[in-house]
């Protein structure tokens, strides 16, 4: 009863445009509250204790940081110049635009954490780009918002870091070694039906009367960007910094590239840059906090053991139970952002995924996958939203081309839960 | 560019992410050169984060950035949007206030029964008294976004 109470309550708030974390946090203190009655505060004290307790978790600390190597890069100039590398390498003509956005948003993927910034980078140098040559502003905008998606796969990521405060078991180096393979097959995915529509509709036909850089001195200007990712994955692999340490020295190198190499950022654009990470993240974290009240509740009523007992009853196959869960998370990924549904589902799906004995390091790829495709699929799609606003387009111009791409992606991800060593080889191979 | 000028919040958020991330890059050097790390900078960057955490939700609020469905609140009436605007305002202003009183008492309780830190070992009402303030802070933001949402209609 108060359960039902509670998922109501939160349901309710939530569709009435109440903020996800206030949602979360009001349901769970009114059903902490109705289980208590008889004792001390009606048992609330739970409440600001489970809030501290989940937000000074030391790993964490790595999720502001990646946000904030977001913004930086966002501004340092690194897009541009990898946008050029890219046209160097793999020329010009009908359609290779639209790939090279899709490479560049899977390399800065490399770099940065969250698909909306990868969004911002590369909508900001390719959407004018795009539309010189001749492509559809809706198109350009698709494909951008599509290929940063892919950003929360190719590690670092920070729908992986939150995934691995949540589960025991799944920590943050084993969870970026597995999503490298998933996130670059996503990538590739979406190259397909990319070079399939730009022919079809004959798209970018001024592509092919553009100038195409020098090679090398491209890879030369370049260089300072190229060398991120392995500056951060790298310095992973070897043991020399901490997921968190390994963002700091991104942050670092980031500014230094920005301010002192590019000069595309100056000592003014500091604080407008850490005022709005602070303000994301912030964002990020209070959901956390929030929802694990929710969760505590959510547990302490026991709710979600008989559910998963009459599940398993049903003779589910874990197959069977995976394609349902897709379906159910497909469908929830359009309306609510990849977070708030890790930090709603994840623990109540994993009585069921301890039940089937999923790899909770490949089932969290899988996850993060549906929440990728969930990223770029109309309405409540945030990379979709930012590269729209971006290319100045409504998103519903962008539908006759987007589901192609929404489609290829799910594909992918169907690959990777028909076979999971898509995504645990690496890690394996690795040691973790 | 006419944007208003920053809030105590925006300058308290970026000091604090700036300081997060100094402490962290220290850490980095100082372990390089000596081979020790600082057990005691994890305490102090955790509760740095949560005071992060409720600075940025202070600003969020004001900037109406907070993760939301937009779905009906977009659309229908305009009565309608103005009244779940109230609503949304309302929730959080009742919400940081109950969090405010109840954190608090997480506090005092603290203070009573002398509770210490984990790693340092300092008194844990030192940072757990800073909970009830921001909440304080946040609550205030959501009362004022109301106030003047009343006022605009």
């Amino acid at each position: 009863m108060i359960g039902a109470l509670l998922f109501v309550s939160f349901v309710v708030l939530m569709l009435a445009g109440v903020p996800i974390g206030v949602a979360l946090g009001l349901g769970g203190v009114l059903a902490i509250g109705l289980a208590n009655m008889d004792s001390a505060h009606f048992g609330l004290l739970a409440v600001p204790q489970n809030f501290y307790a989940s937000l000074t978790k030391y790993p964490l600390l790595a999720l502001p940081m990646f946000v904030l190597v977001g913004s930086i890069f966002d501004r340092s100039g690194v897009a541009q110049r990898l946008v050029n590398f890219a046209v160097a390498i793999i020329g010009r003509g009908p359609g290779m635009l639209p790939v090279v956005a899709i490479m560049v948003a899977m390399f800065l993927g490399g770099i940065s954490g969250s698909g909306p910034a990868n969004a911002a980078a590369v909508g900001g140098v390719m959407i004018a780009a795009m539309a010189r040559a001749g492509y559809p502003s809706a198109f350009s905008a698709s494909v951008i918002g599509a290929a940063a998606a892919t950003d929360i796969l190719i590690p670092p990521s920070i729908a992986l870091i939150v995934y691995s405060v949540l589960v025991p078991g799944a920590s943050v180096p084993a969870l970026f070694a597995a999503g490298m393979v998933p996130g670059i097959l996503a990538g590739l995915a979406l190259i397909l039906p990319t070079i399939w529509l730009s022919r079809r509709h004959g798209l970018g036909q001024g592509e092919a009367s553009q100038d195409r850089p020098p090679f090398w001195a491209s890879m030369r200007e370049a260089f300072w960007g190229l060398m991120a990712p392995f500056l951060i994955l790298g310095g992973m692999r070897m043991g020399w910094f901490t997921p968190t340490e390994a963002a700091a020295v991104a942050v670092a190198y980031g500014l230094f590239v920005g301010m002192f190499v590019h000069r595309t950022i100056k000592w003014g654009d500091l604080f407008p840059i850490f005022k709005e990470a602070a303000e994301i993240s912030a964002v990020i974290l209070l959901i956390i906090g929030l929802a694990s009240i929710f969760a505590y509740s959510v547990n302490t009523l026991s709710i979600i053991d008989p559910i998963t007992q009459a599940i398993l009853q049903t003779g589910l196959s874990s197959t069977g139970a995976l394609l349902l869960l897709v379906a159910l998370l497909l469908v929830v990924g359009m309306f609510l952002d990849g977070v708030s549904i890790f930090l709603i589902f994840v623990p109540l799906v994993m009585p069921l995924m301890r039940a089937y004995q999923w790899d909770p390091v490949w089932f969290g790829i899988l996850l993060t996958m549906m929440v990728a495709v969930g990223q770029f699929t109309p309405p409540m799609a945030v990379n979709l939203m930012v590269s729209c606003k971006m290319a100045g387009v409504s998103m519903e111009q962008t539908f006759p081309w987007v589901w192609w791409l929404v489609l290829a992606m799910t594909i992918s991800m169907l690959a990777v839960l028909f076979f999971p060593p898509l995504a645990l080889w690496l890690p394996q191979y690795l040691g973790y | 560019m006419n944007s208003p000028p920053p809030s105590l919040e925006d300058r308290l958020g970026a000091s604090l992410l700036a300081v997060l991330l100094l402490i962290t890059l220290v850490n980095v050097v100082v372990r390089y050169f000596t081979d020790q790390s600082f057990a005691w900078t994890e305490e102090i960057s955790c509760i740095l984060m949560l005071l992060l955490a409720m600075a940025g939700s202070a600003t969020a609020l004001v900037r109406d950035t907070h993760i939301r469905v937009e779905y009906f609140f977009e659309r229908g009436s305009a009565q309608r949007q103005h009244r779940l605007a109230l609503l949304s305002a309302l929730s959080n202003a009742l919400l940081f206030a109950l969090m405010g009183v109840l954190s608090a008492q997480m506090a005092w309780d603290e203070f009573r029964y002398d509770e210490t830190s984990p790693a340092i070992g300092v008194p844990k009402w030192w940072y757990t008294v800073w909970l009830p303030i921001f909440c304080g802070v946040v609550c205030a933001r959501a009362v004022q976004r109301f106030q003047r949402l009343r006022g605009s209609a």
